[in-house]
């Protein structure tokens, strides 16, 4: 099977302070796999390498086979969903925040469907009034799906999650998960501290050992 | 232009009016004094220094020497708007200067060639202060509108992620920053010609007038003057933000770290 996501012998710093050495793991194409590890282990600054966000110290990313590189990296950005840990959406209504990566020329190809997009609200359990609210209004759990509904709009076949349901209560979380869990053609990589209420049906990985393995 | 001249007596009669302020400064112990002081010999000095240097440039009037004091007054623009922003020299001085000459050279060849015409079309008398005064008024615009721009995308750097995440191209991704950083930088010239006439006299008609000139060709000069300053303005602020994007952002699109010299108190 094609490997989504690869990572090989990725090192990773933050201010000098190693994160991971030598990183190496994939996730296969439709796999979903969840990272755990403790606050600080770097799990964020992984997702937001492979976003392009910050540059590894070593090592190489690869997305559906091709290399991330400063210039790849604005196509293969268009193949990647991100849900920040507390996404920020600007401002303006819900309704705009949704519309605006379609203006974009990446995405000229795609085009807004506010029927999928109120079938997303209701199965995120939220209410399809929101779509006039402003953005600014929005609790920090109506900004995570707000951020998701736009990955799903965006047709992504990988989605990066970080704590992508930190901010919803249990009912919630679990809606978004098996909803998540039953779209087989997604390749998913969340990275979350808690694994009780929040992880797929895919592997799960302790990057603390795994950081911790390649120091020692 | 022969008004009553000021004799130098006059002149120093004037600095009398410093004594107000130095009052209110001692009543007060407003710690201001001795930055009065030097700002006011450093005015003096300057505005003493330029009046020669312009009766030389005036009776020479020769267009490559014009060009070559807009090119050193731009040139210390430059260096005070990038003290201003506190950005590093490194990644700014070349696209900035670049961005000042545009600002003022589209609106001052398009006065002086297709609207006034004086005859030579390039005379000093034209070229030199209609040129500061729109450099003037461009540093200004160039300093609100650079750190609009740049602050704000530090600011709120998870709002210009998201969009880079959703798969914009670097000009989208700063085009909502792109017109905050415009609508800062621009909206006080837009201000001043709401105003102008009512709140103040602009300096320009008021030495006009005390020049001798008739107050209607002063008023006539002064429209043209406000919108060549205001379209210097616009197309200054457009390029000082777009020719530094290059030096300011890695290749993957991300805001660079060490633009600012130090952290902002």
């Amino acid at each position: 099977m094609e490997d989504a996501i690869h990572i090989k012998d990725l090192t990773l710093q933050f201010a000098d302070v190693p994160l991971f050495e030598r990183l190496t793991f994939s996730v296969a194409d439709t796999e979903k796999l969840t990272l755990i590890g403790p606050s600080g282990s770097g799990k964020s600054t992984l997702l937001r390498c492979i976003m392009g966000f910050v540059s590894a110290a070593a090592g190489a990313i690869y997305i559906q086979n091709e290399k991330l590189t400063a210039r790849s990296v604005w196509h293969l950005r268009g193949k990647m969903a991100y849900v920040a840990q507390e996404p920020e959406l600007g401002d303006g209504f819900v309704r705009d925040t949704l519309l605006r990566p379609f203006s974009y020329h990446n995405n000229r190809l795609l085009s807004y469907d506010e029927t999928e997009a109120l079938q997303l609200f209701d199965i995120f359990r939220l209410p399809r009034t929101l779509m006039k609210d402003e953005v600014t209004t929005l609790s920090g759990g109506e900004k995570q799906r707000i951020a998701l509904v736009t990955a799903l709009l965006l047709q992504r076949p990988i989605l990066l999650l970080d704590e992508g349901a930190s901010a919803l209560d249990k009912a919630t979380k679990r809606a978004v998960r098996d909803y998540l869990d039953a779209r087989t053609d997604l390749t998913i990589l969340s990275v979350s501290h808690d694994t009780h209420n929040f992880s797929f049906t895919g592997p799960v990985v302790d990057v603390t050992g795994v950081s911790r393995e390649a120091a020692s | 232009m022969n008004a009553s001249d000021i004799t130098y007596g006059q002149l120093a009669a004037a600095y009398t009016l410093l004594l107000f302020p130095l009052a209110v400064f001692l009543w007060y112990r407003v710690a201001l004094i001795g930055e009065t002081f030097l700002s006011v010999l450093r005015m003096t000095a300057q505005l003493l220094f330029v009046g020669f240097y312009l009766q030389v440039v005036f009776s020479w009037n020769n267009p490559w020497i014009n060009f070559l004091w807009i090119a050193v007054m731009v040139l210390v623009a430059d260096a005070s708007i990038i003290r201003g922003c506190g950005l590093r020299p490194r990644h700014f001085a070349l696209p900035l200067a670049a961005a000042l000459l545009l600002g003022i050279l589209t609106p001052l060849l398009l006065f002086l060639f297709v609207i006034i015409r004086p005859e030579p079309l390039l005379d000093a008398r034209y070229v030199i202060p209609i040129a500061g005064m729109i450099l003037g008024n461009c540093l200004r615009a160039d300093i609100v509108g650079i750190r609009a721009f740049y602050e704000a995308i530090h600011k709120r750097e998870k709002v210009y992620l998201n969009a880079l995440a959703a798969g914009a191209q670097l000009h989208e991704a700063i085009l909502p920053f792109l017109r905050e950083a415009l609508e800062a930088a621009l909206r006080p010239t837009l201000a001043t010609m709401a105003t102008i006439g009512v709140v103040s006299l602009p300096g320009m008609m008021t030495g006009v007038i005390l020049g001798g000139s008739n107050p209607m060709t002063a008023i006539k000069y002064q429209i043209a003057i406000m919108l060549a300053i205001f379209s210097g303005t616009a197309i200054t602020v457009m390029f000082a933000i777009y020719l530094t994007l290059g030096n300011s952002f890695t290749e993957y699109g991300i805001l660079k770290k060490d633009l600012f010299l130090s952290k902002k108190k």
